[in-house]
């Protein structure tokens, strides 16, 4: 069944809320770890959205923008991107590198390798958290870098679910580092198999 | 830029005679964005289109598809006064934006909208005029009714008319 076929119910969403909220809190823990420098979840959140507004979501599909793009594999599947403007993304890097603000001036193939990195533990921290919540492991697929506007960027999403069905179910929130108004955008769409396995995991309390 | 701007966003396709008006398909990736335009009846038309078939036949979401979006917007263009064998046909995009080791293979679907849309072009023996398409890079175009002009912008880069490298 089409996903903006089935009714949207009510107790499903609030499930994959507390799911998502844990996975988004691991995964700010694991990277303000990463960057030495303390990251808050903001506005997370789990909504079935439509796919041709997914890239007006960031600002306007022809932004530029650096996305890392990862796999979901094991038990669970799905997509994970982090999105990051590209200014914003050259200030990453000066933290991952560990270099003085404004250092970074393009990305080259040190400053991708770096941002793939956070891609990787923001998704590994993402659903290591999901695992510990739910008891179904996955894991993380190499991490691909795209550099380019948002909207080219995110027709890699549109163009695996756009024969699926209009609508995704989306897990999303920002990163944000407040003194340095820096911002990073983790979106998650899981296949639609993965959801009826989600909907059935028990939660466990800690 | 003082002309109207029409967004033609994911699926969407749109015609106009309006000389003012230029319609734009923004940050193209594996999707196409092409262009059909009469010089004389000066009508232009743009799709965005995302996949290259409609498989299921029940997506009542014609313009998403390259197979059934192009017969459409033919139609249109000419229900609009522009006449076949005066198109001027143009496409952008086709990107694969993905190139990993860990994941190539499943996202092979710019390549196939393009071969779909010069498929699809050959059976309406339409000639594409020009393209700009393939690699691995987002594109932006742009159909000026005025005149025609149909143009490309990438990333860090000015807009320039298509297929001009």
């Amino acid at each position: 069944m089409a996903p903006e076929n089935r009714k949207v119910d009510e107790n499903f969403i609030s499930k994959m809320r507390i799911i998502a909220a844990r996975g988004f809190k691991n995964s700010a823990k694991g990277l303000s770890m990463m960057i030495g420098h303390e990251m808050t979840v903001s506005s997370p959140d789990v909504n079935m959205v439509p796919l041709a507004n997914i890239a007006d979501m960031l600002g306007g599909p022809e932004n530029d923008a650096v996305g890392v793009y990862l796999r979901i594999e094991g038990n669970l599947s799905g997509q994970m991107m982090l999105i990051i403007p590209y200014q914003q993304a050259l200030e990453f890097c000066d933290m991952v590198i560990d270099i003085p603000p404004g250092t970074t001036q393009e990305l080259g193939k040190m400053e991708r390798s770096a941002l793939s990195e956070v891609g990787n533990l923001t998704g590994a921290f993402f659903l290591n958290a999901i695992a510990e919540l739910t008891g179904i492991s996955s894991q993380p697929s190499p991490p691909a870098v795209m550099v380019d506007m948002v909207g080219s960027i995110l027709d890699v999403v549109v163009a695996t679910m756009g024969a699926i069905s209009d609508h995704v179910l989306m897990f999303d929130a920002a990163f944000k580092i407040g003194e340095r108004n820096l911002q990073a955008d983790f979106r998650i769409i899981p296949d639609p198999a993965t959801l009826e396995k989600l909907t059935i995991a028990e939660i466990k309390e800690q | 830029m003082s002309e109207p701007m029409s967004s033609v966003g994911l699926g969407e396709m749109r015609v106009s005679n309006d000389p003012s008006e230029v319609l734009i398909a923004f940050g193209l990736g594996s999707c196409l964005g092409i262009g059909m335009y009469d010089p004389v009846a000066k009508v232009g038309g743009m799709i965005h289109v995302v996949l290259p078939e409609q498989k299921s036949g029940n997506d009542p979401n014609i313009g998403k598809f390259v197979d059934t979006g192009i017969p459409l917007l033919l139609q249109k263009v000419v229900a609009k006064g522009g006449i076949q064998s005066r198109l001027i046909v143009r496409m952008a995009g086709g990107a694969n934006m993905l190139v990993s080791p860990g994941l190539s293979g499943i996202f092979e679907i710019g390549t196939r909208n393009i071969t779909k849309a010069t498929e699809v072009f050959k059976e309406l023996k339409i000639k594409i005029q020009k393209e700009e398409v393939g690699g691995q890079v987002g594109r932006t175009v742009r159909l000026y009714i005025s005149d025609g002009r149909m143009t490309v912008r990438m990333m860090g880069a000015q807009e320039r008319d298509l297929g001009a490298v």
